[in-house]
């Protein structure tokens, strides 16, 4: 079934099945007006999966509860910046625990976009997205387009998402060249990208 | 106008959470002042969100959401502005990043005397071993030793300007190299030429003069 047209089921707590686009408009609703039954909806969906995104880094099953707890702590302080006409709601939660997990376990210092700026960044359409696009749709666009990656290029990005491997940490793991890696790694976001504008025009 | 830009893994890889302290402060200062480059975060930020969502969850067992909404309840006094950032605005000529990094203007920093002409301030970021952020500064005229590189370096104009054989370097201007280019920069404007540069690994320089200065760039 594609996966826009699945609707809700009972998926035995792994992370309700429903539709992606509509969670952004749920999200965009909640940041509103503080609806309980929209922040449980959010919590249900993107619970088990924030989960599964902290135990893939490596992350114990007890710790990784624990900071869903947190980043949901944070979407509930943070929803009233949230913007739909510029991000989906997959992609603000992502750079929500994103941020969380290098402050959390790592305890680095963090220069990725702060969380309170994240929507106050003027773009310029540059062919990738301008301000019409419908950033939830886009966000169906990319899985489908992620899905038709070639696998080791598929394999290098997930790596790269999923357990923060840097370049060279990839290049040891998997016993490639570093160029290799990074070369890789680019034509995926090219295609990636070319999918996007293709979806624009 | 920013003419040199990221290149598309280090800005995915960026997005991912997957660069090191360093290298990852690098990219933060460029987008900062590059909307292009700042726009191509976004989208592999959205890639992120499309990878949340194709994961298969797993299902939570010993917090639930009633624990979830108690503990908002009781967090929720918290102060808003606690993450509030203070910026100078007679630091706003420094990327936002580095500005919070530094917290004083270029002239104000101590800088080290690294050779005639070179001043460097390193910069406090972790790293993984043999990486190194800092900012370097280069008098007018100032032909660096030409140098190779063992691993990979990224330089981005702060202030001023400098020139090699691959071209002109502005403001915000980046240039990536790695083992394969051998190159000697210049600084050619008339006044100093400010820079932030990340390597993952010592500089080469050629010749027995030059390799004489290795040492004092901190390798």
């Amino acid at each position: 079934m594609p996966y826009h047209q699945r609707e809700i089921e009972d998926s035995g707590g792994r992370g309700a099945v429903v539709n992606p686009n509509r969670l952004s408009q749920v999200l965009s609703s909640f940041s509103e007006t503080q609806d309980r039954g929209a922040f449980r909806e959010l919590y249900d969906y993107y619970g088990p999966r924030l989960k599964q995104f902290y135990m893939k880094s490596g992350t114990d099953e007890a710790t990784a509860e624990e900071m869903v707890q947190e980043t949901f702590v944070l979407v509930w302080r943070k929803a009233h910046l949230y913007d739909v006409t510029k991000a989906a709601a997959s992609t603000w939660i992502f750079t929500i625990a994103r941020n969380h997990r290098i402050d959390r376990i790592r305890r680095e210092k963090r220069f990725v976009s702060k969380d309170e700026h994240y929507f106050e960044t003027e773009l310029v359409a540059e062919g990738d997205q301008d301000e019409n696009v419908d950033q939830p749709k886009m966000s169906s666009i990319i899985q489908k387009a992620l899905a038709e990656l070639p696998a080791n290029q598929a394999e290098l990005v997930k790596l790269s998402f999923y357990e923060e491997v840097t370049h060279a940490e990839i290049a040891s793991r998997l016993q490639l060249p570093l160029g290799t890696v990074k070369s890789r790694l680019r034509l995926a976001f090219g295609r990636l990208r070319k999918k996007l504008a293709e979806f624009e025009t | 106008m920013i003419n040199h830009h990221i290149s598309d893994e280090m800005l995915m890889s960026y997005a991912a959470g997957a660069l090191s302290e360093g290298a990852s402060l690098f990219v933060a200062s460029h987008i900062h002042m590059c909307k292009k480059c700042a726009q191509r975060v976004f989208t592999a930020e959205a890639v992120g969100g499309a990878l949340v969502d194709d994961l298969d969850g797993v299902p939570m067992t010993s917090c639930g959401f009633d624990d979830l909404m108690a503990r908002i309840e009781s967090e929720e006094q918290v102060s808003a502005s606690q993450n509030d950032i203070l910026v100078e605005p007679e630091l706003n000529h420094i990327p936002e990043p580095l500005q919070l990094l530094l917290g004083k203007d270029y002239k104000d920093l101590p800088w080290k005397s690294v050779a005639p002409g070179v001043k460097q301030f390193i910069l406090p970021v972790g790293g993984n071993r043999g990486e190194k952020t800092r900012l370097l500064k280069l008098s007018p005229g100032f032909v660096t030793p030409e140098h190779s590189h063992k691993g990979y370096e990224l330089t981005m104009v702060l202030q001023g300007s400098f020139s090699d054989e691959s071209g002109r370097y502005k403001l915000g201007d980046v240039q990536e190299a790695d083992g394969e280019i051998d190159h000697q920069p210049i600084a050619d404007t008339d006044e100093d030429c400010i820079c932030l540069v990340y390597t993952d690994a010592p500089l080469e320089f050629k010749g027995v003069l030059n390799r004489m200065l290795q040492p004092f760039f901190g390798i």
